[in-house]
């Protein structure tokens, strides 16, 4: 069967695999296998585990919707991130999205004493009146 | 005629600027290649997402949710989606002249709703206009733009909807068709319209997708579904609004640059004949001086 994992930035991956185990904060946890009959479930916070030959790959997901059908998995996430173990691919999603919206703030600042610097530079050199 | 030094000056200057306005054409349009990529990749998910909710509700007529239902629209907000910064041409001022009108048509006054700004240009247009805003804080877009961005201001504007404070939510972006046209356009995204029941679906379509398992139930399913799918829309929409405005600012920079090579063209033709003109009075000049000695 078939995996493939979407986030509003692109594919993130595509690939075959054993089964899959779909896990979530609120439905719990279940595992689809080749030819399962074709399934749709959420996930609020959790991760969808994949195994091919015995070995183990973790894609925490926020906010995301698993459909199965024809052998095809597709995970749709809003935010996604592959890791080796659930706990450090959480942790690095999480301190990303935190990096991000603290950056955000701070170029939020930036923009605005910029702009503000440019306004009173544009009354200071009289541009306006020519 | 002004002085040669001074139309000399004056080529350096519009030299300079065609300089930069070409710099941020072609910024943009590269800028512009990534955003329509990043565009192409995210259209198949929202449809995706469409179509899994439209069978979901296709499959069970008593599934409800409240994005779904229309409400008495008491109080309508306005989501405005522009850019942070201006030189993109009509692109800020073709949204706010649309809404505008649309406000002019539809509200006797400013106290029938809400606006929402996405964007440093909307959020100044709306403390210039006094309208209510929904949003305190000023929200930028950057050119790398992110869902996380965009993730809390969204879940405000559900939370107002769901809370009954909004009875619609009607979003005013640029809609980006090519690089040459960018239309304004408004769309209602919550609540939820156009939708499953008006289409009509074949009958072999709909006995395929009766099959589908929901995992716990369709209900919890339709419940999460919806306000990550509302989510996503604006999402795309904010991606649309990013491409036009970098289409509108190559557009206008293109413009630009050649407006300021015609310029540089006449001032050069005036540089020569100013030249000329100064050569003729020392030519004159000369001769004159020679005759006076003869």
């Amino acid at each position: 069967m078939k995996i493939s994992v979407v986030t509003p930035r692109g594919e993130l991956y595509s690939e075959e695999v054993d089964y899959v185990v779909v896990t979530s904060k609120m439905n719990g946890e279940f595992a689809i296998m080749k030819n399962h009959i074709p399934i749709i479930s959420t996930i609020d916070t959790g991760y969808v585990k994949i195994i091919r030959d015995e070995k183990e790959l973790f894609t925490v997901v926020i906010n995301g919707v698993v459909e199965f059908q024809n052998n095809v998995c597709n995970v749709i996430a809003q935010e996604a991130h592959v890791g080796m173990n659930k706990v450090s691919a959480m942790d690095h999603l999480n301190t990303v999205r935190e990096e991000r919206i603290q950056e955000n703030k701070r170029r939020n600042v930036d923009f605005l004493l910029a702009e503000k610097e440019l306004k009173k530079s544009v009354k200071d050199s009289k541009a306006g009146n020519l | 005629m002004a002085s040669m030094r001074e139309i000399k000056s004056r080529i350096t200057a519009t030299k300079k600027t065609a300089q930069i306005t070409k710099a941020m054409y072609m910024v943009s349009a590269s800028k512009l290649k990534k955003a329509e990529g990043i565009i192409k990749s995210y259209r198949p998910l929202v449809y995706k997402l469409r179509e899994m909710i439209d069978n979901l509700l296709a499959s069970d007529d008593a599934l409800s949710h409240p994005m779904l239902l229309e409400r008495e629209k008491q109080v309508v907000c306005y989501v405005l989606v522009t850019s942070d910064r201006g030189l993109a041409g009509p692109y800020n001022s073709s949204v706010f002249k649309a809404f505008t009108a649309f406000v002019e048509e539809n509200h006797q006054s400013n106290d029938e709703f809400l606006v929402a700004t996405i964007g440093f240009k909307a959020y100044s247009f709306a403390k210039r206009m006094k309208f209510n805003m929904l949003n305190e804080e000023i929200i930028n877009v950057r050119d790398d733009i992110q869902f996380v961005d965009f993730k809390s201001v969204i879940d405000l504007f559900t939370k107002e909807f769901l809370n009954g404070n909004v009875d619609s939510i009607v979003v005013f972006y640029n809609h980006f068709i090519n690089i040459m046209t960018q239309n304004v356009e408004h769309v209602q995204i919550l609540p939820i319209t156009n939708g499953h029941k008006q289409e009509e679906k074949t009958k072999d379509e709909k006995d395929l997708k009766l099959i589908y398992n929901f995992e716990p139930n369709p209900q919890v399913i339709i419940d999460h579904l919806l306000p990550m799918y509302v989510e996503n829309t604006l999402y795309g929409m904010i991606l649309e609004a990013k491409a036009s405005e970098h289409a509108s600012r190559m557009t206008a920079m293109k413009s630009a640059t050649d407006n300021a090579e015609d310029v540089i063209h006449t001032l050069q033709l005036h540089y020569n004949r100013a030249r000329q003109a100064a050569i003729t009075i020392e030519l004159t000049d000369i001769i004159g001086g020679a005759n006076a000695v003869n």
